[in-house]
């Protein structure tokens, strides 16, 4: 039999995918593991999951991702890519962590997806925009050539039209199609469409259901002296070269590589504006909570803004915006110059802001603004039924962004208005005053907040690594008045930096380059390792304890209180 | 009430199942059914002659076979009276005698390919597939009238309980569920019953939308 991997074939019937449910497919020996996520959308992957081969088709569809039952990787609907490994739970895993996913449509109460597409899905020619009735499918244990000889005697009407994959049979104004999907060598699964839908479609259901049955057995009897055929050998690819080993060190800067139109803007909260982005292409790369994004400004400004996506979105990306006429003017550009339908150039998503998921409880808290990451963790949370608390401090009502996210988390979340400094540290003190181990505090917001935040955490006994904060922006004033030596052990460079550039500065001057996103001591991004000699941290990205460990260092603000830096790059 | 009860076996599963999702307590007592043999040992024929689990004791009486126990249990413990219904008994009964044909079936290949019984496996094979056809397309027609469960009634049944472990178990006898689409939808409902356990080789499924 011909194997030809570049033909559309349904693969589903779309009552096969009930929510909630991870439906067993083949084709051409090709092992389908096929889902619905709650947004609708059908995702088709290769049965398998990436880490330990375990198919996908016994995991757990919880709406937004799809989870192995072995090891728990998650993988998100629609990018399938990876979102969370338990074995790392505070680590953000790598978007190339991503499974295999074959293209698919649902069309015709079918889904149709293909092993190795050379062109789009093209609609059967004698389809037209009806609603057929979909038949209920009957898997025939023989190759899918002879069963397509069999069907030509299947008694309904004449045959008015034949494809390599598809048949077509009239009776009067009704037509029967009939579709012939090569689950493997042996083995065809008839998938049938009656148009246009019959007066009483359980009568024809179960006719068809009885004719389809008795064809069945004909072939089947046909064809059980034969030896079964050999079953079709399936290539896996092999992992891209550059995955599998340990990329370099050196990736470029600030690199906005995605182009994304916006779609919406309007005003989610006083001085907020919110931007709904979407992709050209069909979709945005996989995300996970607490991530952001750079976005790259008509007025040549490059700036960070959290996603506040729930899992699984990924068909666009929703940022907050506040108007900061403070600024240096990126927000104000965003308010005032990007309009609706402008194309922007946006970056990938970085984490820095993981969230774990492994925590006996989650308490999010923030303040102002800081709400976007904790949004795309609360719906995460929510959607993995984990239990947190989101704590918000705003002055006022109108200070409240994204209200049409918040109101599906209610029960859970507890605001707090106009509410002075030393009663917000009150209340904070409070939420966090009964540690217990194993919990986890995520805060984002304004720096003194932070700061209470911070402070109250430790007097109430919670470690460092249970504490995790994100800063808008570093508001410290940044001393860059040093001169210093830094050596660099890898690339055995001796480099001098003088007072009033930044260790960043002078590696990219010397050709090393290194990622960088906020240039400000916040983001995280240039983290590096610090091999020798006592660094001056002025970021407020490390924690107290990484500060005194004097290992990491962020290289656009800190610098050297030693005469020589040893940089392990 | 009392259970003798090997933790492998799908028969016994199915009365934990159902004392679980009726939320009773009990107390099992193991046995070594493999490689021990302890079915067949001369305490445990007294109870149940024909050397088979389960055996189950409540209030001085023996009940041994799992259908016995299910009907047993239903009739005496489920306060709903929706588990095993009058009016349905027939219906129940039947696919309890298909339950039967299961374990005859799906049960020996994997009796055959995980206690290393000597049967015919391509029998046992061949027979569970001719059964899953059969239970997969009434299953299908069931969705088809808005049903969840093998007998028309809105809730689960002991037809439920006792067909689902020995299908939910195929393919430790290498029988895979692949060809039957609605069998797998009807064990994703079964394992969102209220109180379900589970057991080696049978996984739980997500929570429902």
């Amino acid at each position: 039999m011909k194997v030809d991997l570049s033909q559309w074939h349904p693969v589903a019937s779309s009552s096969d995918l009930p929510l909630r449910h991870v439906y067993q497919g083949q084709l051409w020996g090709h092992e389908l593991a096929i889902w619905r996520a709650d947004d609708g959308h059908v995702n088709v992957w290769e049965n398998r999951c990436l880490h330990r081969g375990v198919r996908l088709s016994i995991g757990l569809n919880e709406g937004s991702e799809l989870r192995c039952l072995y090891h728990g990787w998650r993988y998100a609907n629609r990018t399938a890519g990876c979102t969370y490994i338990p074995a790392h739970p505070a680590d953000a895993p790598a978007r190339t962590v991503c499974n295999n996913a074959y293209q698919c449509i649902e069309k015709y109460g079918l889904v149709w997806s293909v092993v190795a597409p050379e062109r789009s899905f093209e609609t059967p020619v004698t389809l037209t925009d009806t609603v057929p009735l979909t038949l209920r499918a009957i898997q025939i244990n023989a190759p899918s050539d002879l069963v397509q000889k069999f069907a030509t005697d299947y008694p309904y009407g004449m045959v008015t039209h034949k494809s390599d994959t598809s048949m077509t049979l009239q009776s009067g104004v009704s037509e029967l199609q009939l579709f012939f999907q090569p689950v493997d060598s042996g083995k065809t699964i008839i998938r049938g469409l009656l148009i246009p839908q019959p007066i009483d479609p359980i009568v024809a259901l179960r006719h068809h259901n009885a004719m389809m049955t008795a064809l069945r057995d004909k072939i089947e009897l046909a064809v059980s002296g034969l030896a079964p055929p050999r079953a079709i050998e399936v290539e896996f690819k092999p992992v891209a070269k550059d995955l599998a080993q340990m990329p370099n060190i050196n990736t470029a800067g600030p690199k906005v590589e995605l182009r994304a139109k916006v779609a919406r803007k309007w005003l989610t909260a006083q001085q907020v504006m919110a931007f709904r982005l979407e992709a050209f292409s069909e979709q945005f790369p996989t995300f996970q909570p607490g991530a952001h994004i750079d976005v790259s400004l008509p007025n040549g400004m490059l700036r960070q803004y959290s996603l506040t996506n729930g899992p699984g979105q990924t068909d666009h990306y929703t940022i907050g915006v506040k108007r900061d006429v403070a600024s240096r003017g990126g927000s104000i550009c965003l308010h005032d110059d990007v309009q609706e339908g402008d194309v922007i150039a946006i970056s990938a998503p970085h984490n820095n802001f993981p969230l774990r998921r492994d925590a006996v409880k989650t308490i999010l808290i923030s303040g102002g603004i800081g709400i976007t990451p904790l949004l795309s963790m609360a719906q995460a949370l929510k959607a993995q039924e984990l239990p947190f608390e989101l704590h918000i401090f705003v002055q006022t009502k109108a200070d409240l962004a994204f209200p049409e996210i918040l109101q599906d988390l209610d029960a859970l979340t507890k605001i707090y208005m106009g509410l002075s400094p030393r009663a917000t540290r009150n209340v904070i003190s409070g939420v966090l005053a009964n540690y217990v181990a194993a919990q986890h505090v995520y805060i984002c917001g304004p720096g003194v907040m932070l700061e209470a935040a911070r402070e109250a955490a430790k007097k109430c006994g919670w470690p460092d690594e249970a504490v995790h904060f994100e800063y808008f922006k570093n508001s410290k004033e940044i001393d860059d008045k040093t001169t210093f030596e830094i050596a660099l052990s890898r690339s055995a460079l001796t480099l001098q930096v003088p007072a009033g550039k930044t260790i960043l500065q002078i590696l990219r001057e010397n050709g090393i380059e290194v990622p960088s996103s906020c240039e400000q001591g916040a983001c995280g991004t240039c983290l590096m390792t610090v091999i020798g000699g006592e660094p001056d941290h002025q970021d407020v990205y490390l924690s107290t304890k990484e500060k005194a460990s004097n290992q990491k260092i962020i290289t656009c603000v800190s610098r050297s209180k030693s005469n020589q830096l040893v940089l392990d790059i | 009430m009392k259970l003798y009860d090997y933790e492998l076996s799908g028969n016994c599963y199915k009365v934990r199942l159902f004392l679980s999702i009726l939320g009773l307590n009990f107390d099992t007592k193991p046995v070594d059914f493999y490689p021990g043999r302890e079915h067949k040992s001369k305490a445990l024929l007294s109870l149940n002659p024909l050397g088979q689990l389960p055996i189950f004791e409540d209030s001085d009486a023996i009940f041994c076979g799992s259908d016995v126990i299910l009907s047993y249990i239903a009739e005496n413990y489920d306060k709903s009276g929706f588990w095993y219904p009058k009016k349905q008994r027939l219906s129940i009964d039947n696919w309890m005698r298909v339950a039967d044909e299961i374990t005859a079936t799906a049960s020996a290949a994997r009796l055959h390919d995980t206690f290393f019984y000597d049967l015919d496996i391509d029998t046992a094979r061949a027979g569970a597939h001719r059964l899953f056809r059969i239970l997969d397309e009434h299953l299908w027609f069931s969705e088809k009238r808005g049903d969840d469960w093998l007998v028309e009634t809105p809730f689960p049944t002991i037809a439920d309980i006792s067909c689902f472990p020995y299908v939910a178990l195929s393919e430790e006898g290498g029988i895979s569920r692949m060809d039957f689409p609605a069998i797998r939808r009807w064990c994703d409902r079964v394992k969102r019953i209220d109180g379900f356990i589970t057991m080696p080789g049978i996984f739980p499924t997500s929570k429902a939308a």
